[in-house]
C-alpha cells in the first residue's frame, strides 16, 4: 500500500499532500518560515492531521533551502584550489569566486604532464594551512581522467591541518573543468548548512515515531535519501516538481508541455513520451555555471501578480509584484485583473477587477470596450512570452547536438503535445495559450498542491557513465568520481557490460534503493589505434534511471 | 571577442577501415580538450548541431558519376559533414554568429568536379557545396579559399579552376614529396580564370616563423587584392610537427596565429592525423583565434624535436616562386570538337587517381573561352567502360555560354552518342539536371 507524504517549500506557501492508494486524502498550506524550514516542513505535516502516521512509506520533501543559500550569498568562504595547467585563459571564463592556481598538469587521457609543484603548496595562505574552520576545495583540469594531483595535495594539507574540510573535484566526473570547479565549491559551501539541516529534520520526524525514510527531490526530478543526496543537487527542485505533478495525471507515454503559473515567475517544462526533457547542460545557479544535472525548465518572470504599469506606448507587464491583485485587495493592476474583468477565472472582486484596470487607460478612454480590449491584450502578452519559451524549449529538445552518423539519420520525431496548466492563473490563460500553441490545453487538478504532489510520487534518478580505457588500465564513473583500475582484457566487448552492472549495483545498494525501468545506453567503442595496430579500447556506456512517478492520481 | 559558431561533428560511430586514420577516434581527444576546457560556456560560443545536405546542394558543385545512386551506401557521413559546413556557412551569412569553426569528419578538399568514390579519405567537397550554395542562395559572388592542409587542395582546385569569381590559395606540402601530387606554381587556374588559382609548394621542414612570413607577404596581400566577401579557411592540422603523414614543422600556437591573421569566416577541418599529440590543442588554438580570445597559453605537450627552414633559407625560396608565379604566361590549346557549339574551346587533359578504392578517373576537360563570363564547361569522364559527362553553365553565365551548355547537354543524349550518364550543373539558374541512358532524365 502506497502511504506518501510530499512537501514542496515554496516562496510564500509550504505545501503538503498525503498520497494514499491512489488518492489524495490531506491537503495542506502553511506560511514558509524561511528563517525555520526545519519548523515550516514540521507544520505542514502536522497540518495533515495523517491519522495513523505509523503506516506512512515515504516522506518526500522539495526544499529551496539550498537555493536560497546560494542566492542569497549565506555560504561560507571556499579557498578554491586550481591545477588549471595549460590550454584556454582561465580567466577567459566569468569566475564568481576567486581561486589560486597551482602548477601540476594532467592530459585527456590521464597521463601526468606535469608534477605539482611542493614550493606552492608550502607557500599556501594561512587561510589555508592554519585556519581550521576552512573550507578548501582543489579541483584540477582533466581531474576526472586521473585525481592524483588533488588526492595529493588534500593528503598534504590534511596533515598540516586535519580538521579543515576538503572537496576534491573528480568526484564531479563530467567533463568541464570550469563548471566542476564551481560545482565543487558550492556543493562545499552548502553543506554545512545542508547537514545541519537534514539532523534536525530527522530528529524531528524521528521524535514523532515516525520511521519513514526522508527522501529529498533533486533537480533532475529525482528523490535520493535524506543523508545520501549531495547538498548541491537539491536546487530547483520546484519546477522539477511541478513537472512531476504532471506525470501523475497523465498517460504514462504521452507528450506534454507543462506551464505553472505562479505569483511573478512561470516554470515551464516538457515531457516527451512519458520522460521529463533533463537540460543537456548543468543547471546554472546565479553567477554559477554547474555541472548539477537538472530538468529542461524555462522559468520567466511573469506570473498572475506582476505589476502591469502604463507607459506611452500602453503598457508593459513588470518582473515584480507589489502585493495582491488589485480584485484581491492590492495596488496595482496585474494580470490577474484582466482575467477577472474577462469573467475568467471567479476569485476576486470584479468592481475591483475592473477599477485596477481603469488605472491604465487614460480617464477618457475607460470604456467597456476598451477596457475588454485591454483585458485581453494583457493576457495575450503573457501568454506570448509563454509561447516563445515554449518554443525556445522545443528547440533546445530538437537540436540536442549529434555526436553520430546514426543519430542524425534518424532525428526526433515530431510529436502530438498536450498542455498541461497549473498554478493560480491557469484558467485564466488555457483558452488563449491554447490558441497561441494551437494545442489542447488541460487544467491540472489540485493546482493548489502539485508540486507537492509530484514530489510525493517522486522516484529516485541515477545515472551511471563509464568511461574505461583498457589501454591506460583505468576506468571512471562520472556520476561518483570512483576511478579504478581495469584488469579486463584489452578489447572487452561481453564483460565491460557485466562491469557496469556491477557498478550499478552498488550504486543502488549505496542508495538504498530498488532498480527498475533502468535505460542502457548502448556503448561506444573506440579502438585506439598506434602504428596501424590496435592496442586498446576507449569504451563509454551509460545507464539511467529516468525521472519518474510511482503512481497515477484518481480524482 | 568574437561570436563565434562551432559545429562538431566527430562522428563516432564511423570510420573508413578499422586502422584507418580517419576513424573513429579521430576527434575523440578533442572532444575531451574542448569539453573539458569548458569552451562551450565562453559567452561568444554558440553550438550547433548537424544537418543532412541534400544531393541537390552537392550537384550543384560535383557530378557524382555514373548516378547518385551509385554512392548511396557510402555517402551519409560525407553528407551530414557538408550539410554542416552550410549550416554554419549560413548562420554566417545570416550575421547569427562572426565566425564559425565546422569541425566535423570526414574531410572533403580532394574531392573534385566529377566524384567516382573516395580519394584522400574525401568523398564530397565540404567547403566547395558550402560556396555554390551560398552563391546559389544567398546572392554571394566573391569568395576565397585559402587551404592550409598539409596536402594540396586538389578537388578544390579542381572544382573551381575555372571560376573568376573564386580565388582558391593553397599552401602544401611540395606534391614531389606528398599525396597527391599536385599543386605546383604553374597551375595558375583556366583559361577564363587564369590566376585565380594560388599554389604555394613548401619544402618540408617549415616552422611557425617560416609559415607567418608567407602568410604575411604572399597571401594576405593576394587575398587583399581579390577583396573577397567572404574568406573559407581548409582548415586541415597535419602540418604540426607531430603529424604521422606529413613533414612540417608548425605548432598549436603557430596555429593559432595562422587564424589570426587570417580571419577566416568559416574554417573547415580538414585533414591532421596526430590525433592525440596535435588535434586537442590544435582545435582548440584555431576556435579560441576565431573566437577573439588568447590561444598562447594552448601548448601541446610534446616539444619541437626538429629544427625547422630559416627564415633566410626560405625567403629566397618564396621569391623565386613568387616571380615564376607573376611570369608565368597562360598557354592553352584550343580544340574544338566535332558538334561543339561556336566559340574556342580550350582542351585540358586530366586524369585522377582514386587512392582509397585503387582505381583511374581519365578526364577530358573543355572550356569555352569567354570574356563576358565564367564560360561553360564540358568534361567527359571515363571510369573503365563507363562513360559520364559533366555540362556546367556558370554562375552569371552569359546568354551563349547558357546555350552552348544546353547544346552540349542535347547531344551528348542522342542515341547515336555513347555515354553512360550525365550532369547538366545549370548555376546560373540552380538547376541540376541527372540523365542516364538506362532511366532518362531527372531534374534537381
Amino acid at each position: 500500500m502506497i502511504n506518501r507524504v510530499g512537501i514542496d517549500v515554496g516562496g510564500t506557501y509550504t505545501d503538503a499532500v498525503f498520497f494514499h492508494d491512489g488518492r489524495i486524502l490531506n491537503t495542506a498550506k502553511v506560511p514558509t518560515q524561511s528563517e525555520n524550514l526545519v519548523e515550516t516542513l514540521m507544520n505542514a505535516f502536522d497540518t495533515l492531521k495523517i491519522p495513523d502516521e505509523q503506516t506512512i512509506n515515504q516522506i518526500t520533501v522539495s526544499t529551496t533551502l539550498v537555493t536560497n543559500a546560494i542566492l542569497q550569498n549565506r555560504i561560507p568562504s571556499v579557498e578554491l584550489l586550481l591545477f588549471s595547467g595549460n590550454g584556454m585563459n582561465v580567466n577567459a571564463l566569468p569566475w564568481p569566486v576567486s581561486y589560486l592556481k597551482l602548477s601540476g598538469e594532467m592530459d585527456f587521457r590521464g597521463r601526468e604532464i606535469e608534477a605539482p609543484n611542493l614550493k606552492e603548496w608550502k607557500r599556501l595562505p594561512s587561510s589555508v594551512l592554519q585556519d581550521n574552520l576552512a573550507h578548501v576545495a582543489i579541483v584540477g583540469k582533466f581531474s576526472h581522467r586521473n585525481c592524483l594531483h588533488e588526492e595529493q595535495l588534500a593528503a598534504y594539507l590534511k596533515q598540516l591541518n586535519p580538521s579543515i574540510k576538503i572537496a576534491l573535484g573528480h568526484e564531479w566526473g563530467q567533463a568541464n573543468f570550469y563548471r566542476r570547479s564551481l560545482t565543487t565549491y558550492l556543493n562545499l559551501g552548502v553543506s554545512d548548512i545542508y547537514h545541519q539541516f537534514a539532523q534536525q529534520l530527522q530528529a524531528a520526524v524521528s521524535a514523532r515515531n515516525i520511521q519513514a525514510p526522508i527522501y529529498i527531490l533533486k533537480a533532475d526530478g529525482g528523490s535520493l535519501p535524506l543523508a545520501k543526496i549531495r547538498p548541491i543537487d537539491s536546487i530547483y527542485s520546484g519546477p522539477a516538481a511541478s513537472v512531476l505533478a504532471a506525470l501523475t495525471q497523465s498517460d504514462s507515454d504521452s507528450s506534454s508541455i507543462i506551464v505553472d503559473i505562479g505569483g511573478t515567475t512561470t516554470d515551464i517544462g516538457l515531457i516527451l513520451s512519458g520522460v521529463p526533457l533533463l537540460s543537456s547542460k548543468g543547471a546554472q545557479i546565479g553567477a554559477f555555471s554547474t555541472l548539477v544535472r537538472s530538468l529542461a525548465v524555462r522559468s520567466i518572470p511573469v506570473g498572475g501578480d506582476s505589476v502591469v504599469r502604463s507607459t506611452d506606448q500602453g503598457f508593459i507587464i513588470e518582473h515584480y509584484r507589489l502585493g495582491p491583485a488589485y480584485c484581491l485587495g492590492g495596488n496595482a493592476p496585474t494580470p490577474t485583473d484582466a482575467m477577472r474583468y474577462l469573467r475568467l477565472i471567479d476569485y476576486g472582486n470584479l468592481q475591483l477587477a475592473e477599477e485596477g484596470l481603469a488605472t491604465l487607460l487614460p480617464p477618457e478612454g475607460r470604456t467597456p470596450q476598451s477596457l475588454h480590449d485591454l483585458a485581453t491584450e494583457i493576457i495575450n502578452k503573457v501568454v506570448d512570452q509563454i509561447a516563445e519559451a515554449v518554443d525556445s524549449l522545443k528547440r533546445e529538445w530538437e537540436e540536442e547536438p549529434a555526436y553520430k552518423v546514426w543519430e542524425v539519420l534518424h532525428p526526433h520525431e515530431s510529436k502530438e503535445f498536450n498542455t498541461l496548466v497549473s498554478g493560480g492563473g491557469a484558467r485564466g490563460i488555457a483558452a488563449a495559450l491554447g490558441k497561441s500553441l494551437k494545442a489542447s490545453v488541460h487544467i491540472g487538478a489540485f493546482p493548489e498542491v502539485s508540486n507537492a504532489l509530484g514530489a510525493a510520487l517522486a522516484r529516485p534518478t541515477f545515472d551511471c557513465t563509464l568511461h574505461l580505457d583498457t589501454y591506460m588500465k583505468q576506468y571512471r564513473v562520472e556520476e561518483t568520481g570512483e576511478q579504478g583500475k581495469w584488469t579486463g582484457s584489452l578489447r572487452p566487448h561481453r564483460e565491460v557490460e557485466g562491469f557496469l552492472e556491477t557498478l550499478v549495483q552498488q550504486q543502488a545498494a549505496h542508495y538504498g534503493i530498488e532498480i527498475q525501468d533502468i535505460e542502457k545506453e548502448p556503448f561506444d567503442f573506440f579502438p585506439i589505434i598506434q602504428n596501424y595496430q590496435t592496442v586498446g579500447q576507449i569504451i563509454r556506456g551509460a545507464v539511467h534511471l529516468r525521472p519518474g512517478v510511482i503512481g497515477r492520481v484518481q480524482e | 571577442m568574437k561570436r563565434t559558431g562551432i559545429l562538431f561533428f566527430p562522428a563516432f560511430d564511423w570510420s573508413l577501415g578499422d586502422t584507418h586514420p580517419e576513424r573513429e577516434e579521430r576527434l575523440l581527444y578533442t572532444q575531451e580538450q574542448l569539453f573539458e576546457e569548458g569552451i562551450l560556456d565562453l559567452p561568444q560560443i554558440k553550438q550547433f548541431s548537424p544537418r543532412i545536405a541534400s544531393i541537390k546542394d552537392v550537384l550543384g558543385a560535383q557530378a557524382l558519376f555514373p548516378n547518385p545512386e551509385a554512392h548511396t551506401d557510402t555517402l551519409d557521413p560525407h553528407l551530414i559533414a557538408a550539410g554542416s559546413a552550410i549550416l554554419l556557412g549560413e548562420a554566417q551569412v545570416n550575421g547569427e554568429i562572426d565566425n564559425g569553426f565546422v569541425m566535423a569528419r570526414p574531410p572533403g578538399h580532394h574531392s573534385g568536379a566529377t566524384v567516382w568514390g573516395n580519394r584522400g579519405f574525401c568523398s564530397l567537397n565540404n567547403e566547395a557545396i558550402l560556396v555554390n550554395h551560398l552563391r546559389a542562395h544567398f546572392g554571394k559572388t566573391r569568395i576565397a579559399i585559402v587551404d592550409t592542409d598539409v596536402h594540396h587542395g586538389d578537388g578544390t582546385q579542381d572544382i573551381f579552376y575555372h571560376d573568376p569569381n573564386i580565388l582558391f590559395i593553397s599552401l602544401h606540402q611540395d606534391g614531389r614529396t606528398i599525396f597527391p601530387g599536385s599543386g605546383f606554381i604553374n597551375e595558375m587556374g583556366g583559361p577564363n580564370a587564369w590566376g585565380q588559382t594560388l599554389n604555394i609548394p613548401l619544402p618540408p621542414g617549415i616552422g611557425d616563423e617560416g609559415y607567418h612570413y608567407i602568410m604575411e607577404n604572399w597571401v594576405l596581400p593576394r587575398l587583399e587584392a581579390f577583396a573577397p566577401e567572404m574568406i573559407i579557411n581548409s582548415a586541415g592540422q597535419d602540418n604540426h610537427f607531430t603529424d604521422p603523414l606529413a613533414s612540417m614543422n608548425l605548432t598549436a600556437d603557430g596555429y593559432g596565429r595562422i587564424t589570426e591573421l587570417l580571419q577566416p569566416d568559416l574554417a573547415v577541418l580538414e585533414g591532421g592525423y596526430s590525433i592525440e599529440t596535435a588535434l586537442p590543442y590544435l582545435n582548440l588554438a584555431i576556435l579560441l583565434a576565431l573566437a577573439g580570445e588568447d590561444y598562447h597559453h594552448v601548448r601541446e605537450p610534446q616539444k619541437l624535436k626538429r629544427s625547422s627552414i630559416s627564415l633566410a633559407a626560405l625567403k629566397p625560396y618564396i621569391q623565386e616562386l613568387k616571380k615564376q608565379y607573376q611570369t608565368l604566361k597562360p598557354e592553352f590549346k584550343i580544340q574544338n570538337k566535332p558538334n561543339f557549339p561556336k566559340g574556342n574551346w580550350i582542351y585540358i587533359p586530366h586524369s585522377v587517381y582514386y587512392d582509397t578504392d585503387g582505381f583511374q578517373e581519365t578526364r577530358h576537360d573543355y572550356i569555352r573561352e569567354c570574356s563576358n563570363c565564367a564560360g561553360t564547361v564540358y568534361i567527359e569522364s571515363r571510369r573503365f567502360t563507363q562513360k559520364s559527362v559533366l555540362v556546367r553553365i556558370p554562375f552569371q553565365a552569359c546568354p551563349d555560354c547558357e546555350e552552348a551548355g544546353y547544346d552540349l547537354w542535347d547531344h551528348l543524349q542522342k542515341p547515336s552518342e555513347h555515354y553512360t550518364s550525365g550532369l547538366l550543373q545549370n548555376q546560373l539558374r540552380d538547376k541540376q539536371d541527372v540523365w542516364n541512358r538506362e532511366e532518362g532524365l531527372r531534374q534537381f
